[in-house]
């Protein structure tokens, strides 16, 4: 996997800018999940891997509860946490079991119950093998996660091909950051992208991009807009992937949505994409291990206007007011659509007689009120649809995967 | 009250006994001043605690919502 020339390919985190052949060796259990508290230690699980290849699971230290830490021993893997300190430290299995090399373990999300551990390999996360222009990624994905190795495994597969990496404490000022380190090509999460433009647009046209990307979570049109807006030269494009589905769709036309003309086509190598009850349900060549075929993701799709569009988590985007029921994906569309909305989230909120109301959070890059924001929204929602209540919030809200829109 | 019936251009009646249907108070806009009363007061509410179908006044309307934070 990792060439002679991929390996002179720059890896830069918050402590390492070199190249991959230069970085530390690190030795790891023969079965090993690292807890890794940055960027630099998930960099060096990766390296080690390379070097010896065992069974790895890596994630930031944050997945790691007490709970986790106990399947993990269970199920054999020795618990490793600040890889290439002073303090690093494994904790061992408490039942031994014989590794499977090259196998490399993910953590879902856990968004729908317990994280799971989702099986995969470093071939099958190398999902683009086409030969790619040079380009430097900046990678703001948590360590660990589909997307991270997603950008990682670019920096591993295609010579002239860099990876940057934003620490956590690197995040609020990561397009200076761009710009000071040469990157020419940025995938985050929506979220990520949101709060950027939010906290300073002109910062985020001044990276010389030549792609952007994002995935991780729903994404709309008017953030779409944005990027084409801030960067006309630039590709934009947008990606769908899960831990156990793999990467599935890449759009690249600017729209949100896919053609519906994609629904329902074999094509060899490619995932097949289907809606069954209105969820997407993949068949996937870069799956997981027992989820190649019929893979029920758990989003939900609306058709409208030959796309294909994902709104959200099917379970947490219903809101019943009164028998009513209402898409929190197609409020927060409209509230997003307002020209002074840089941020919004919808949701249902207890409320008597009618059991849930529709409230929602926004955070905005202009002027306007509640009053303002309602009234945007009964021109386009059903009178059980418009929110009840708006809260004007003073900042994007982050968490650690970067991703809060949903 | 009257804060809810502003943002759909009504006035808040003086008589108490003024029937919600007169001034097209829904059940809608009862849960949002639910809402504004708990946001106000910084307590979740118990709305399952008084008999709702009493209601049909604005009177009624402020009376539930006493009862509900006292």
């Amino acid at each position: 996997m990792r060439d002679g020339k991929a390996s002179r390919n720059r890896i830069r985190t918050g402590q390492v800018d070199c190249t991959w052949a230069g970085l530390e060796r690190a030795v790891l259990p023969r079965k090993a999940a690292v807890a890794a508290d940055d960027h630099t230690q998930a960099i060096l699980a990766v390296n080690a891997h390379l070097d010896d290849p065992g069974e790895l699971l890596v994630a930031s230290v944050a997945r790691f509860d007490d709970v986790i830490v106990d399947e993990l021993r269970a199920a054999g893997f020795s618990i490793v946490r600040g890889l290439g300190t002073d303090e690093a430290h494994v904790e061992e299995p408490s039942v031994e079991g014989q590794a499977d090399p090259g196998c490399i373990w993910l953590l879902t999300s856990g968004s729908t119950g317990r994280p799971k551990r989702v099986r995969h390999s470093l071939a099958g996360l190398t999902t683009v093998t086409a030969q790619q222009p040079d380009r430097t990624w900046l990678c703001a994905y948590s360590p660990g996660s589909y997307a991270w190795w997603q950008v990682i495994s670019l920096g591993l597969a295609h010579a002239g091909t860099g990876v940057v990496c934003v620490e956590v404490d690197e995040l609020d000022g990561w397009p200076r950051l761009a710009r000071e380190t040469g990157v020419t090509a940025v995938s985050g999460t929506p979220t990520f992208w949101r709060h950027a433009i939010w906290r300073d647009a002109q910062e985020v046209a001044a990276i010389p991009l030549v792609q952007a990307t994002l995935g991780g979570e729903p994404v709309d049109q008017a953030l779409l807009d944005s990027l084409r807006r801030l960067h006309p030269e630039a590709r934009v494009s947008w990606i769908y992937a899960s831990s156990e589905a793999g990467s599935a769709i890449a759009v690249h036309d600017g729209m949100a949505g896919f053609p519906q003309a994609w629904l329902d086509q074999e094509i060899p190598g490619r995932p097949r994409l289907s809606v069954i009850n209105g969820e997407l349900v993949l068949n996937s060549p870069f799956a997981s291990s027992g989820n190649a075929t019929n893979f029920r993701t758990g989003d939900r799709v609306k058709i409208s206007g030959g796309r294909v569009r994902i709104t959200g988590r099917i379970g947490w985007d219903e809101i019943n007011v009164g028998g009513s029921k209402v898409s929190a994906a197609e409020v927060r569309e409209v509230l997003l659509r307002h020209p002074a909305v840089a941020w919004a989230a919808v949701r249902g909120r207890r409320a008597p007689i009618v059991g849930q109301v529709v409230v929602g959070d926004v955070v905005l890059s202009s002027e306007a009120d509640e009053a303002t924001l309602r009234n945007w929204c009964v021109r386009s929602l059903a009178d059980y649809a418009v929110p009840r209540r708006i809260a004007i919030l003073s900042e994007i809200p982050l968490n650690e995967s970067m991703k809060s829109d949903v | 009250m009257a804060e809810v019936l502003a943002g759909q251009g009504k006035t808040l009646p003086e008589d108490d006994l003024t029937d919600l249907r007169l001034i097209g108070f829904r059940s809608l806009d009862f849960s949002e001043l639910a809402l504004r009363v708990e946001d106000e007061v910084g307590v979740e509410l118990n709305f399952d605690a008084p008999d709702l179908r009493r209601i049909g006044t604005v009177g009624d309307v402020l009376d539930f919502l006493v009862s509900l934070t006292t």
